[in-house]
């Protein structure tokens, strides 16, 4: 079958093997993905030992890809697995040429732009992901992306055309399904993506979502796109520098302003960054479980940001 | 502060937790994940309870085992694979948690949260009523393919598992598959989960990791055996050499079925398989796939399918079986079939088995860490954990399912509705709930009708009462079976763990006391102890509708796109699941076929 075989020619670069990192290398060698890169370039801290499975008690302060490796391997010897231990951003950009997808964690938006403009140059797909604490985001980028899915066809046929910013219907071929005696359409929707700069600076939810579905927004979704207005990573969040960074993507998103809960601020600046297990394991699995599709059956993908609120288990998709 | 989770939650919600123990039923596809959640995030006591030793077929997504622990108890094994990061204390059960000498009802009270991580029914309505009778907070979950939930279950707050019909989902027991089967569907699943996996996929076959659902030992070490020896086979159909497929042929349809033939016990009670012993091998094959062939013509085309899988071996490596790849397909209509006939069953055509090979759901790795790391999230709002958060009101909880991958919606990758109220009509958490304590010495000399007089005594029942066994479903006692009345509660085989259900019987009346279970626990000391609990007198309610199935249908399938954001936070109170159904359900109403759910 095709899709098996893509899934198991792709060549995978995940970058950073913190929590997330760590769930998606599980993911992505349980399912058989045909080559992983890891690099990373960060020694084993006592408190990865609350965060991730692959490390152990004995090598805090070895490299961590040096102490996880073995582990990995282990759970399937058939996928080729590579480490690199030097740090990601002293590689050229033609480093990254050699892989089919590359997947970025716990990157500062520095990082991320960077990055974002090196897979766009070589037409590469992009996931980037991130945990704050009881909050967590995944972004994508795959430029632009056939999806292909089957669908019951309704009283209404599907019709061709925009279904959204990013999403245009191209090709709806109808077939009878003889089995099961009903009309199937294969709908192929052409998903482009916008890079995660422009999301930044210009992704506004303004025509998108209704007065209702704004009002009925969570606060983590401003807060974590706040989040990347420190270029250079969180150490320097404090809770006003972050409210007002908040106010501000407030403003650029069309959402009231009056609608910022103090809670979720101090939330938010308390956990900026912050590793846990069970908001990895649900961001890790969601970008793993994406991966695999647009690796292998192509159905529609993840377009282009979702947000966890661990509290609530609110999780939307938004176009930005 | 040297810990995430203490920064996070705060050093007095930390300390709580690191002294807290919880108990994690099940150490499968969302068990194993769940286990690891739980230990990093540092819960001071983990209990796992699991009676399944690992199978091969775990490996796939079951991430703490590996090949050197298959036939090892699984609960033991994931607690050894995760110790290298734990700074919890572990406990392993190998054991049913359905077993109530090991874990008798005050063995559950220990635990601050109960976590199901369960494939079946049966063992989740059972947790489920031993969190009804302790007032525990339950953390309910399930996976079916690319489907899952969590549900937090506050017992007296909110809806309970059983406030909603669930529909059972058709899982068999290894050695059903594996040696006695006793429907076509069960040999259709051999042949594509088991049969076809090993040979060409390589192993990551998705064959259910139940329980093998036997105790005899011959049997469980023959299971084993031919996993091994089918992986040898492997080697050919990797190695391509046509010359082979007559010592497949032999190995499966005769060696191996000669050696289930020794093992006797099997078939004291069911009719013998027989080898196919006398089939040419190689002919003609029949091109019609609507009609079923004769035995010889699956034999011929068994033939033929290998062999094209085999030359494509050499390229593809490994093949994974597609109903809609015809190579695939030809190969797992035979072998079915002439399985099947080795063990007098029905045949089928290709055409018949292509669409119920194509509703076996296999088991999704990400789905269940998705769902296992949403259970452990929720339960820290459930214990009330999270730092500067105000306690949570239980119907405040939310739960969540997966929506974009169950294609309910195109912009809510989880739907996440509050909790409901529970529903009146619930058989399990509508009624009344209490432990009676007796002595093992009492229960010799307490007869039933000195039992049923102390409880219509204390909880004012006026008139007739009924008493149901609910452990083996044996009426006891009513206004016109008395036979039992006489007898000891040893006699009638009342014991440690028994629960008996005791209803009004009065006829005519617009209230009725509340139905009434107790749990009967045994001790050494003290006589026949009553719970100190109020049964209050209920409006008789008229017998409960089955659910309108239909509607939920036309809207999970033509809901892809079409649900407005926030539909279901219209009315908070509006029962989830009725416009949501549990993934299980949807799954098997939309295929409408036969459906099977592997993990």
């Amino acid at each position: 079958m095709a899709a098996q075989a893509r899934m198991r020619n792709a060549k995978v670069l995940l970058i950073h093997l913190g929590a997330l990192g760590a769930e998606i290398t599980k993911n992505l060698v349980l399912s058989g993905v045909g080559s992983l890169s890891l690099i990373d370039d960060s020694d084993v801290s006592s408190q990865d030992l609350d965060s991730q499975f692959f490390l152990g008690k004995a090598e805090v302060g070895t490299k961590r890809l040096v102490a996880a490796a073995p582990r990995i391997q282990d759970m399937n010897s058939r996928v080729e697995l590579t480490i690199d231990t030097e740090h990601f951003g002293s590689k050229p950009d033609a480093y990254y040429q050699q892989f089919d997808l590359v997947i970025g964690t716990d990157l500062t938006s520095a990082e991320i732009i960077k990055i974002n403009a090196i897979t766009r140059r070589f037409n590469l797909p992009l996931f980037v992901a991130g945990l704050n604490g009881l909050s967590g985001y995944i972004f994508v980028d795959l430029i632009e992306f056939d999806a292909t899915d089957e669908k019951l066809k309704s009283s209404v046929p599907t019709a061709l055309g925009s279904v959204s910013q990013n999403r245009r219907i191209t090709e709806v071929v109808e077939h009878y399904n003889e089995e099961q005696k009903k009309t199937f359409e294969t709908i192929v929707t052409r998903n482009t993506y916008t890079p995660f700069e422009k999301v930044l600076r210009e992704g506004t939810f303004k025509g998108k979502l209704t007065r209702r579905q704004l009002k009925r927004l969570t606060n983590a979704v401003p807060l974590t796109l706040a989040l990347f207005e420190y270029p250079d990573g969180v150490g320097e969040v404090t809770p006003a520098t972050l409210k007002e960074k908040a106010l501000a993507k407030f403003v650029q998103l069309g959402l009231p302003t009056d609608q910022l809960q103090q809670i979720y601020v101090d939330q938010f600046a308390e956990q900026a960054g912050l590793e846990f297990a069970p908001v990895a394991a649900v961001i890790g699995g969601a970008v793993a479980q994406d991966v695999i599709n647009i690796l292998g059956k192509k159905q529609s993908p993840l377009n282009n940001f979702v947000v966890l609120d661990g509290i609530t288990l609110d999780m939307h998709i938004f176009e930005l | 502060m040297d810990s995430r989770t203490e920064k996070l939650l705060g050093a007095d919600n930390y300390q709580k937790l690191r002294e807290s123990r919880v108990l994690l039923v099940g150490a499968g596809g969302i068990g194993c994940e769940l286990l690891k959640n739980l230990v990093l995030m540092g819960f001071g006591e983990i209990h796992v309870v699991d009676l399944d030793t690992i199978d091969l077929s775990n490996l796939n997504r079951q991430f703490l085992f590996r090949k050197r622990d298959i036939k090892q108890s699984k609960a033991t094994t994931a607690i050894k694979a995760i110790e290298h990061v734990s700074n919890s204390k572990l406990v392993a059960h190998r054991a049913n948690i359905m077993d109530v000498e090991l874990f008798p009802l005050s063995w559950f009270h220990q635990f601050a949260v109960i976590f199901n991580a369960l494939d079946n029914l049966e063992a989740r309505r059972y947790v489920n009523q031993m969190a009804q009778f302790l007032q525990k907070p339950l953390l309910e979950s399930g996976t079916a393919g690319f489907d899952g939930y969590i549900q937090p279950i506050i017992p007296g707050s909110t809806e309970c598992f059983d406030c909603t019909t669930k529909e059972t989902p058709k899982t068999f027991p290894v050695c059903t598959i594996r040696s006695t089967p006793s429907q076509p569907i069960h040999c259709i699943v051999w042949a594509k989960n088991f049969l076809f996996a090993q040979l060409f996929a390589s192993g990551s076959s998705t064959t259910s990791d139940e329980d093998l659902g036997t105790e005899n030992p011959e049997e469980i070490k023959r299971i084993q055996q031919e996993t091994n020896e089918l992986h040898e086979l492997q080697d050919y159909a990797k190695a391509g050499d046509e010359s082979k497929i007559v010592d497949i042929f032999r190995k499966i349809f005769v060696q191996d079925i000669e050696k289930l033939l020794a093992i006797e016990d099997l078939w004291k009670t069911r009719q013998k398989p027989s080898p196919l012993y006398d089939i040419e091998i190689g002919g003609p094959v029949c091109k019609d796939l609507n009609v079923v062939w004769s035995i010889q013509e699956q034999t011929n085309a068994f033939v033929e399918a290998t062999k094209r899988l085999m030359r494509r071996m050499t390229d593809e490596k490994q093949i994974e079986f597609d109903k809609d790849d015809q190579d695939t397909l030809e190969f797992v209509s035979t072998a079915a079939n002439m399985r099947a006939h080795i063990f007098n069953l029905p045949q089928k055509s290709v055409f018949d088995i292509k669409q119920i090979a194509g509703n076996i759901i296999p088991a999704i790795a990400t789905t269940n860490a998705i769902i296992a790391g949403l259970s452990a999230l929720a339960s820290l709002r459930v214990l009330s954990l999270i730092k500067n958060s105000a306690t949570a009101k239980p119907l405040e909880l939310n739960m969540a399912f997966t929506a974009m991958a169950s294609k309910i919606s195109s912009h809510r990758y989880l739907s996440n509705p509050q909790l409901a109220s529970p529903n009146p009509k619930c058989p399990v958490c509508s009624i009344k709930r209490g432990v009676i304590n007796i002595s093992n010495n009492e229960l010799k000399n307490i007869r039933l009708s000195h039992l049923m007089e102390a409880v219509r005594e204390k909880y004012s029942y006026p008139g007739e009462i009924s008493v149901l066994d609910k452990s083996t479903q044996r009426l006891l006692a009513d206004f016109d079976f008395e036979d039992l009345c006489g007898k000891t509660l040893f006699e009638i085989n009342i014991k440690n763990g028994t629960i008996l259900l005791v209803a009004d019987e009065r006829c005519d009346e617009t209230e009725l006391r509340c139905p009434t279970e107790f749990y009967i626990a045994c001790g050494t000391e003290g006589g026949l102890e009553l719970p100190d609990i109020e049964v209050p007198l209920v409006e008789v309610l008229a017998p409960s509708e089955t659910p309108d199935d239909d509607h939920e249908v036309q809207q999970s399938v033509t809901a892809e796109g079409a649900i407005i954001l926030d539909e279901e936070e219209e009315n908070p109170r509006k029962r989830p699941l009725d416009e949501a159904p549990e993934p299980t359900s949807k799954v098997a109403k939309i295929d409408e076929g036969e459906v099977l759910l592997l993990d």
